[in-house]
């Protein structure tokens, strides 16, 4: 099965749009306590989830229209995309070893798509 | 804020959890049984408020991506319940790959905190 455009475009919204939702999870997290009460009212805790939902929904139709080996690198920019909004929102630094790290994780997951197939 | 070692610690068991409801859920589909779903949900919701609570402890750049371990525990798992999925020796890499992987960003992490300002 060949991999469907289609499918690639739902991955690489998904994995943008999904990426906010750890930033506004990690905001959320400093107010996060299980009082059902205080739940409702954390307002990153709703955004981030949202996000969250709206990437999983993007995801799971794309991966059955295509093939692993080339969608689960792309779900992997995940990655990429919430180490730079974690530093353009939530004053974190970035390295070389960090980026090597994320580098050698896309090729790990490359390669379990590969053998997922 | 340096990342804690509980919160990297919490985030491997939230992939852990997260896989075993992967699995519960992908054998709850077919045949289709309600009980099993729903225990998968019920994983998925748990998973989420102890990951929010390790998210307390460090940086999102460095325990995001040790999400990325669920690749490996759902490849070592999934074999003994889903006989076709084998694991294979491109799985082994890839695993590998993802455990060097998150071990350079917890080399990276140190590297930032020991340059930090406090």
């Amino acid at each position: 099965m060949a991999t469907e455009l289609w499918a690639i475009g739902l991955v690489v919204l998904g994995s943008f749009l999904g990426s906010l939702g750890p930033i506004y999870l990690k905001k959320s997290s400093k107010d996060f306590c299980l009082n059902p009460k205080k739940l409702i009212k954390n307002r990153n805790l709703i955004i981030g989830l949202i996000f969250y939902g709206i990437g999983t929904a993007l995801f799971i139709p794309a991966l059955r229209g295509g093939e692993l080996s080339v969608l689960y690198p792309l779900v992997a920019t995940t990655y990429v995309w919430v180490s730079l909004w974690s530093v353009k929102f939530l004053n974190e630094r970035m390295n070389k070893y960090k980026w090597l790290g994320i580098l050698i994780i896309i090729i790990g997951v490359t390669f379990i798509g590969i053998g997922s197939m | 804020m340096a990342t804690k070692l509980w919160a990297i610690f919490l985030v491997l068991l939230c992939t852990l959890l997260t896989s075993t409801a992967q699995i519960i859920y992908k054998i709850g589909v077919k045949p289709f049984n309600i009980y099993l779903i729903l225990l998968g949900i019920v994983i998925y919701l748990i998973t989420a408020a102890i990951l929010i609570t390790a998210l307390k402890g460090g940086e999102l750049s460095v325990l995001y991506p040790i999400i990325a371990t669920s690749y490996v525990w759902v490849s070592l798992f999934s074999p003994m319940f889903f006989p076709s999925d084998i694991m294979n020796p491109l799985k082994w890499v890839g695993v590998i790959c993802i455990i060097i992987g998150i071990s350079f960003i917890g080399f990276g992490s140190k590297m930032n905190a020991s340059t930090e300002v406090v």
